[in-house]
């Protein structure tokens, strides 16, 4: 690994290498000093890539030591304290993984992409809408999207990457387009970690009846949210993009996109042979 | 509000000169209202962006950062949020929370 900046570095160098691998840079591991023998030593940090150390902890044995565990947690994507013995001594780091916010592709931007594309913002998302009509894809109406880019709907993906961390609903105004767009992504190699499809349960079924005569499989249909959202009975078309939105973070942190108090059953534990008024169960 | 927003905001300050305090959860331990890595930035004058939990232990972290902002000197922070429900104060949530709070 190469050392290139055994300086102190500051907070705020830290948070540009931060800001950096957040705008979709390569990710870094910021590691400081939370807990030390030497109290001068809290707040030293280092900043750790795949193949390069800035900042200094004060000592070489001692930034070898917490570069090693801040490559462990960059691949695993961990935020977290680590502990380093050293000469008998316990050194307490906090280490931080920075990498790019996964992104969040609109295809479509009507009213229910322009209200998705409010959410994924403040959600964390990068936010790319695309649509083939200018006076709907245009930045006036996206004005917290990353990026905004009228296409055509033969090849909308021509100038989009579709990886495993993107997070794709397509919420075009015609069911043709829907159908379009899906099976361009199907038929690519890249899984995206999200890919959703709105319409009425009929119209799904119609698109994939038509995706599994043009030879799609049915197994990579599975995996197809749709019809998209969780069941909160949205109707207007912010509440289906909140719909949307919460089944993008439920299928981000494994969430099961039931109702807590459900599962919880926090009154089975406060009165467990609890009867109703009724008379009992 | 999410961390490009606040390290954004810790270079806007830096490069200004205003004196703040960035306050991190390193470790969170039970039911805790964030995250390890949820993150805010406290003002000289008290004013803050960003949240690491609102009523359940910000107050502490806020007086500690006043501190830190006047001294310079980083220092860890553990927040009990594990008050007794009926004593009505606002760390009920059950867990305990260890924040790192540092000069900017």
């Amino acid at each position: 690994m190469n050392h290139s900046h055994a300086d102190a570095i500051s907070v705020a160098q830290a948070a540009r290498q931060a800001l950096a691998a957040l705008e979709g840079g390569t990710p870094v591991a910021l590691v400081t000093i939370v807990q030390a023998p030497l109290e001068d030593a809290v707040g030293r940090r280092l900043v750790v890539a795949a193949d390069e150390v800035t900042g200094t902890l004060g000592s070489a044995e001692l930034d070898r030591r917490a570069a090693e565990l801040a490559c462990e947690a960059l691949a695993a994507r961990a935020c977290g304290i680590r502990e380093l013995e050293l000469n008998g001594e316990t050194w307490a780091f906090y280490v931080e993984s920075q990498y790019a916010a996964p992104e969040l592709l609109i295809v479509g931007a009507g009213h229910v992409g322009q209200a998705l594309s409010r959410f994924g913002a403040t959600l964390g998302f990068r936010v790319t809408v695309i649509d083939d009509r200018p006076e709907f894809a245009n930045r006036e109406r996206f004005p917290e999207a990353t990026r905004v880019q009228v296409v055509s709907y033969e090849d909308p993906f021509r100038d989009v990457v579709v990886g495993a961390d993107s997070y794709v609903v397509l919420v075009t105004r015609g069911h043709k387009y829907d159908y379009d767009s899906i099976l361009q992504l199907l038929r690519r190699e890249a899984r995206p970690a999200y890919l959703g499809m709105i319409g009425s349960r009929r119209r799904v079924r119609a698109t994939f009846e038509a995706l599994v005569r043009d030879g799609v499989d049915p197994a990579r249909l599975a995996q197809v949210h749709a019809p998209i959202g969780l069941d909160i009975g949205a109707e207007t078309p912010e509440e289906i993009a909140l719909a949307i939105a919460a089944e993008l973070v439920a299928v981000r942190r494994g969430g099961s996109g039931g109702a807590l108090g459900g599962k919880e059953r926090v009154l089975d534990r406060v009165a467990p042979a609890r009867e109703t008024e009724q008379g009992g169960k | 509000m999410d961390d490009r927003e606040i390290y954004a905001a810790v270079v806007r300050a830096a490069e200004s000169g205003q004196r703040v305090a960035l306050a991190t959860v390193v470790r969170a331990r039970g039911s805790t209202p964030r995250e390890a890595g949820s993150k805010m930035l406290i003002g000289a004058d008290g004013q803050q962006q960003g949240t690491i939990g609102g009523g359940c232990g910000e107050a502490v972290v806020l007086e500690a950062a006043r501190e830190v902002i006047e001294t310079g000197v980083a220092r860890l922070v553990r927040v009990e949020l594990t008050d007794d429900y009926l004593s009505w104060s606002p760390a009920v949530c059950g867990g305990v929370m260890e924040v790192f709070v540092e000069p900017v």
